[in-house]
C-alpha cells in the first residue's frame, strides 16, 4: 500500500536548519506537529532479531508505548502492538498479537535486553497543492543516542524523511529531485539501526552459542588447541554477567556447555599441552561444571514445568503447585549461593589462570608429539578412535544391558561430536554435515534416555526434600508420583527405540563415511 | 475487510457526511481505511480535497482493465484514501449491464483490495438502480440515514420491499435518523413509531447541526475541524453503535 519513504540523512549542526529554510523558499510547507520521540532499541544477546533480519523498538509516546518490529534492509514497519506498564521482557510477556506471535519464534527462551536509546525531536510538515490538498509529508529529526548505560553515542544531526501521499507520487519525485540535485543530498538506501548501532560501538552477532572456527589442515595442532580453547573461554566469560543477573536461563546454559566443551578438549586433544598442566586444570574446570549445576537443575525443571502440569490429567494439574513454588524457592537460593561462588576467588583465578596459560607460549609444549604436527593429522587419527570406541561400546549392548552401559555409551558419543565440532572446517562441509546428523540421531536417543532418568529420579528426590522443609499435601506427592510414572514409561520407550538407533548409525554406509573422512583423512583441499 | 454502505433511496439526508465522517473515525482507529465515492456529484471526493477524476475513465475501471488499486488517492488524514468520483459515473448503470453478473461487478472490483483495508466505506448514490443492487450485494452493513418524517418511512419500507423481492440476503440493515430538529414535535412522534417497530433502528442520531454543514467549507470530517461539538460526539456514538452491531 505504502510507496517507499526516501530518507537523507545530513551532517553538521545547522545543516536541518538549512534544509528547511530551502524546502520552505521552493515548496508550500505548513508544519503540523512538533514532537519530542523517544525510541529504545532492543534484542536478545545472542542477536536473534538480528539474525532474523529484524529489530525492535519501544516508542513513547505520552502515556502510551509501543513496539514495533520492522525489517533491516529498509526499516519498514513489520508489526506492532500497544502496551501499558512494564517493557515485556519475554515473549510471554507480550499482549496477544500478531507481534508476539512472530516474535515467540525468533526469541524462544531468551529475554529481550536494551541495545541503546535515540532521543531527539521530529518535526512534521505538510506539502500542499493548489487546492490547499496534502499532497506529502516532509520530517525532519535530529536526536542522540545513548548506550545501555545512559552514556552518549553519537548526534544525529539531520535525517530528512519523505512520506508519499498516495496517488500524489509526483511531488515525492519532484522533492526528491531537489533534494538531491539542488541540496546536493543523497538518499540512504541502507538500515538506519546498523549505523545507529555502530555509533555506539556496538558489533551485531558479535555472540553466538555456536562454534564456527577457520581452520586450515596444515595448521598446527597446538595453534589449533589453544585458539579452540580461547574462543570457549571468552563463551564463558561473556556469559558470567547475564548468568549472575539472572537476565535469561540461557546465558547460565551456554556457560555450562563452553565449560563442557572445554573440559572435553582439554583430555581428548593429545599431546599439545604438557600432562601436568592438563592435570592441574582438569579438577578447576570441572568444579565450574560443579557449582553452576543446581542452578542449571532448576532451571531445567522450571523451563519443563508447563510440559509436566499438561502431561497429568485436567484435574490433577493443580495439585502441582506446591512443587513450582518449591522449585521457584529453590531456584532463587541455588542462584545466591552459585553467585557467591562466581564471585570468590577461586572462581575468578581459574578463568585468569587459564587465560594467561593460553595467551603465554608453554616451553614445554614443544617437546611433546603433536605440538608441530598438521592438525589434519591428529584431528582424523582422534575422531576415528573415538569413532571405533562408540562403535564397540554399543555393538556390546543389549537388551539385557545395564543403563550404565547406555550413559557410558553417551558420554563418548559426547566426545566424539564436539571433536567433530571443533575441527569440522577443516573437512569438506558437505561431508561432515552427515556425519553429524547422523550421531545426533543417535545422541538425541541416548540423552532423551539418560535425563528422562535423572529427571524421575530428582523428581523423587524432591519429593522427600519438600517433606523434610514442611507439610506437603498427599495429593501433591500423587501427581509427582504420576509425574515420575510418566517419565518412566518415556525412558522405557526410549530404551526400546535404542536398538533401531544405533543399527541406523552403525550401518555401512555410515561406517564407510566416518572411515573415509577420519582414517584416510579427507580433508580439504588447499585452495 | 469489511464494507459498508451508506445509502438512501432518498438524497439530501446526510448520507456523504456519515459515509466522510465515520471513514474518518475508522481511520483514526488505526484502521486501514478507504472510502469509494459512488455518487457523481463527487461530494465526499470534494470534502477530502481531491480531484473529481479517475484515471483513464470510468468505463475502462469496471471493464477491469484498470485495477482499482492505481486509481486510489491518498487523503490529508493518516489510514484514510479515497477512490475519487467523476461526473462520468452518473452512466454507471450502464456501465455495468455491460458485464457479465451485472449486479456483482462491485464485488469483483473490491475483492483484490482485501488485503490492504480493514474498512471500506462506500458513498452510494440515491435511488434504486443497478448501482444499489451492487452495493446491497457487496456490502456486510448497509447504513441507511433516515430523516424522521413519513415520506423517510415509506422510503425504507421500499427498500425492505426490494430486498425481499430481490432475494438479497445477508446484509445488515442499520437505519438511524439523520438531521433530527429537536424542535418539531412531529419528528419526536415519527420517531418514537418507527423505533418501536422497526427494532434494527440504531439508537445514536445526527442532528440538524451547522458544523455538519461546515464540512464544504472547511473541506474536511467534522472531527477535524470541530472535535468538541454535539455533532461530533453523535457521529462518535453512531460509529461505536456500528461497531458493535458488526461484531
Amino acid at each position: 500500500m505504502s510507496t517507499n519513504a526516501p530518507e537523507f540523512r545530513l551532517s553538521g549542526a545547522h545543516a536541518l536548519a538549512g534544509i528547511e529554510s530551502a524546502l520552505k523558499s521552493e515548496f508550500r510547507l505548513e508544519e503540523e506537529s512538533e514532537t519530542r520521540f523517544d525510541h529504545v532499541y532492543y534484542d536478545s544477546f545472542d542477536w536473534r532479531l538480528y539474525r532474523a533480519g529484524a529489530y525492535l523498538r519501544r516508542e513513547f509516546e505520552k502515556d502510551r508505548q509501543h513496539l514495533i518490529m520492522s525489517g533491516l534492509g529498509d526499516d519498514s514497519p513489520k508489526e506492532s502492538v500497544a502496551f501499558t506498564g512494564d517493557m515485556p521482557r519475554f515473549y510471554w510477556d507480550f499482549p496477544e498479537s500478531g507481534l508476539k506471535e512472530n516474535i515467540s519464534d525468533i526469541l524462544d527462551i531468551r529475554a529481550l535486553l536494551p541495545l541503546f536509546e535515540l532521543r531527539g525531536v521530529s518535526r512534521s510538515f505538510r506539502m500542499l497543492d493548489d487546492a490547499r490538498k496534502t499532497v506529502l509529508r516532509v520530517q525532519l529529526k535530529q536526536g542522540s543516542t545513548y548506550d545501555a548505560q545512559g552514556r552518549m553515542g553519537t548526534h544525529v544531526d539531520g535525517i530528512v524523511r519523505l512520506v508519499p501521499v498516495r496517488g500524489y507520487e509526483k511531488f515525492l519525485r519532484k522533492v526528491s529531485r531537489f533534494l538531491t540535485a539542488e541540496m546536493e543530498l543523497v538518499a540512504v538506501t541502507g538500515s538506519l539501526f546498523d549505523e545507529l548501532l555502530a555509533s555506539i560501538g556496538k558489533v551485531p552477532s558479535d555472540y553466538s552459542s555456536k562454534l564456527d572456527f577457520w581452520f586450515t589442515p596444515d595448521m598446527y595442532s597446538e595453534a589449533v588447541a589453544r585458539h579452540i580453547h580461547l574462543h570457549l573461554l571468552d563463551t564463558i566469560e561473556s556469559n558470567i554477567p547475564g548468568t549472575r543477573d539472572d537476565l535469561d536461563s540461557e546465558f547460565l546454559h551456554d556457560l555450562r556447555v563452553a565449560v563442557r566443551r572445554t573440559r572435553s578438549a582439554l583430555t581428548q586433544i593429545k599431546g599439545v599441552f604438557p600432562e601436568d598442566v592438563v592435570e592441574r586444570f582438569k579438577p578447576r574446570l570441572g568444579w565450574l561444571g560443579q557449582i553452576t549445576g543446581p542452578t542449571r537443575d532448576m532451571h531445567v525443571y522450571l523451563l519443563a514445568f508447563d510440559e509436566y502440569r499438561d502431561s497429568l490429567p485436567e484435574r490433577y494439574r493443580r495439585d502441582l503447585d506446591p512443587l513450582h513454588r518449591f522449585l521457584l524457592v529453590h531456584q532463587r537460593t541455588e542462584h545466591e549461593k552459585m553467585v557467591k561462588q562466581m564471585e570468590s576467588e577461586e572462581f575468578l583465578q581459574t578463568l585468569a589462570d587459564w587465560r594467561s596459560y593460553l595467551v603465554s607460549p608453554d616451553p614445554g609444549a614443544s617437546a611433546l608429539p603433536n605440538t608441530r604436527s598438521a592438525v589434519s593429522e591428529t584431528a582424523g587419527k582422534r575422531i576415528y578412535k573415538i569413532y571405533s570406541r562408540v562403535l564397540d561400546e554399543g555393538l556390546a549392548i543389549t537388551d539385557e544391558s545395564p543403563p550404565e552401559s547406555l550413559h557410558e555409551l553417551r558420554k563418548n558419543c559426547k566426545k566424539l561430536r564436539y571433536l567433530i565440532e571443533f575441527y569440522r572446517s577443516i573437512y569438506p562441509e558437505k561431508d561432515v554435515k552427515p556425519a553429524i546428523r547422523a550421531l545426533k540421531i543417535l545422541l538425541d536417543n541416548l540423552g532423551l534416555f539418560q535425563d528422562l532418568e535423572v529427571q524421575a529420579l530428582k523428581l523423587q528426590e524432591f519429593a522427600h526434600q519438600m517433606g523434610k522443609e514442611g507439610e506437603v499435601p498427599p495429593d501433591t506427592l500423587l501427581a509427582m508420583g504420576m509425574l515420575v510414572d510418566g517419565l518412566m514409561k518415556r525412558q522405557h520407550q526410549a530404551r526400546h527405540r535404542f536398538g533401531q538407533r544405533f543399527a541406523l548409525f552403525a550401518d555401512k554406509e555410515n561406517r564407510d563415511h566416518f572411515k573415509r573422512m577420519f582414517s584416510q583423512g579427507k580433508v580439504k583441499q588447499a585452495a | 475487510m469489511r464494507i459498508i454502505g451508506v445509502y438512501n433511496i432518498k438524497g439530501g439526508v446526510g448520507k456523504t457526511a456519515t459515509a466522510v465522517n465515520l471513514a474518518f473515525l475508522s481511520a483514526q482507529e488505526g484502521h486501514r481505511t478507504l472510502i469509494w465515492d459512488l455518487d457523481p456529484q463527487a461530494a465526499a471526493t470534494f470534502y477530502l480535497r481531491v480531484k473529481p477524476k479517475i484515471k483513464g475513465g470510468s468505463r475502462k475501471m469496471f471493464r477491469g482493465k484498470r485495477e482499482l488499486d492505481g486509481l486510489i488517492k491518498g487523503t490529508d488524514f493518516e489510514n484514510l484514501d479515497l477512490l475519487p468520483a467523476e461526473f462520468s459515473y452518473r452512466n454507471m448503470d450502464l456501465m455495468l449491464s455491460e458485464r457479465k453478473k451485472p449486479a456483482r461487478q462491485l464485488l469483483r472490483l473490491l475483492r483484490p483490495l482485501s488485503e490492504q483495508f480493514d474498512n471500506v466505506i462506500l458513498d452510494c448514490p440515491p435511488n434504486i438502480s443497478l448501482v444499489s443492487e451492487n452495493i446491497f450485494r457487496a456490502a456486510d452493513a448497509l447504513l441507511i440515514p433516515t430523516i424522521p418524517g413519513t415520506l423517510s418511512i415509506r422510503a425504507y419500507h421500499q427498500l425492505l420491499d426490494y430486498l425481499r423481492e430481490n432475494k438479497v440476503r445477508g446484509v445488515d440493515l442499520m437505519p438511524f435518523f439523520s438531521m433530527v430538529d429537536r424542535d418539531k414535535h412531529l419528528q419526536a412522534e415519527v420517531m418514537q413509531d418507527m423505533t418501536a417497530s422497526n427494532p434494527e433502528m440504531l439508537s445514536a442520531r445526527i442532528p440538524y447541526d451547522g458544523d455538519v454543514e461546515k464540512m464544504g467549507i472547511h473541506r474536511a470530517p467534522v472531527g477535524e475541524f470541530a472535535p468538541q461539538t454535539n455533532a461530533w460526539e453523535a457521529y462518535r456514538a453512531l460509529w461505536a453503535e456500528v461497531k458493535k452491531r458488526l461484531k
